[in-house]
């Protein structure tokens, strides 16, 4: 509720300050909630499914703080290959968490997520060539790792 | 009808309806789980998703992308490198949406190296802060801000080394 407060009042400076670009931003806001809304609803069927078919155990089992160093890969390359849109990556992480897997390996899954995507190389590869995609995607996914796994020691 | 079942919206809820339909068909219990699951997570999430959304929709008019490079210029410089990557990490959209920006960049002279750097602070995605801090808490949300800019810094510095070698 706050934040809808807080984007209710930024809205309101805008109005004042230019009409014709706050009626754009509504109608980009539309766009964005039209892009992201099936997307998100999507996740949260996967999640049901989770809930419904993968015990707590399972999910412990796998991205758990026992597994160490391979939940966070196994993790990381769920995050590369999933089809997340960076709003849906919260959700699903917040939900891993709360059925058992550990900081670090979620850290993993969000950083993947957002930053590497297997649908995203076709485009990545025309725009920036090929060099620059692998070797950036290479990179991402190592750097990743660590800060992954830092992240991990340090929330515990 | 084409048109339709090549819309990423349709398709999305399709498969979700089609899936949710299926598991009950399969086992009611289950079936209900899902269905609940999808119900209390959409409901928690809905006025932070539309937040989230006139940050972002706000942030693109009032921003545009034309601005945003010639704010960064190349990105070359030690002024340059902080900004690429620190900034990018207020702006929202998919990796669809800053690759063609980054492309514009590019072709201004930016180096590789201030390429990625500029990719890796974008997945520091402050606008979805909201979302973050519900559902994995304000430690962690904070402290991967704190490590997207180390994150974008490296990436920058080693991206450089391996591109001279290669070209």
């Amino acid at each position: 509720m706050v934040y809808l407060v807080i984007a209710s009042g930024l809205l309101g400076g805008s109005y004042l300050k230019d009409k014709q670009k706050t009626k754009e931003a509504l109608w980009a806001t539309f766009k964005i909630l039209y892009t992201i809304l099936p997307v998100l609803i999507f996740v949260f069927v996967l999640m049901g499914l989770i809930q419904a078919y993968v015990s707590r155990e399972t999910i412990a089992a796998i991205l758990g703080k026992q597994t160490g160093v391979m939940g966070i890969l196994y993790a990381e390359l769920v995050g590369s290959i999933a089809l997340f849109l960076p709003p849906a990556v919260f959700p699903f992480g917040g939900y891993l968490h709360d059925n058992g897997a550990a900081y670090g390996p979620i850290a993993g899954f969000v950083f993947t997520a957002i930053l590497i995507g297997v649908t995203t190389l076709p485009l990545e590869f025309k725009l920036l060539g090929k060099r620059f995609t692998i070797a950036r995607n290479i990179l991402t996914f190592v750097i990743a790792f660590f800060l992954a796994f830092f992240m991990g020691v340090v929330l515990g | 009808m084409k048109k339709l079942l090549k819309n990423d919206a349709f398709q999305f809820l399709s498969l979700s309806v089609g899936i949710t339909f299926l598991i009950y068909a399969m086992e009611a219990a289950k079936g209900m789980i899902v269905v609940r699951t999808v119900y209390l997570t959409f409901f928690d999430v809905l006025d932070i998703i539309v937040a989230v959304s006139i940050f972002i929709g706000l942030f693109q008019v009032w921003v545009k992308p034309a601005t945003i490079v010639k704010w960064l210029g190349k990105g070359s410089g030690v002024k340059g490198f902080i900004l690429v990557c620190t900034f990018p990490i207020l702006m929202g959209g998919s990796l669809f949406t800053i690759f063609p920006l980054l492309k514009v960049l590019r072709e201004k002279g930016a180096s590789s190296g201030a390429i990625a750097s500029f990719i890796t602070a974008w997945g520091g995605k402050a606008p979805l802060l909201p979302l973050e801090i519900k559902f994995l808490e304000w430690p962690f949300a904070l402290l991967r801000l704190g490590c997207v800019v180390i994150f974008a810094v490296a990436m920058g510095v080693l991206m450089e080394r391996v591109m001279e070698k290669t070209e």
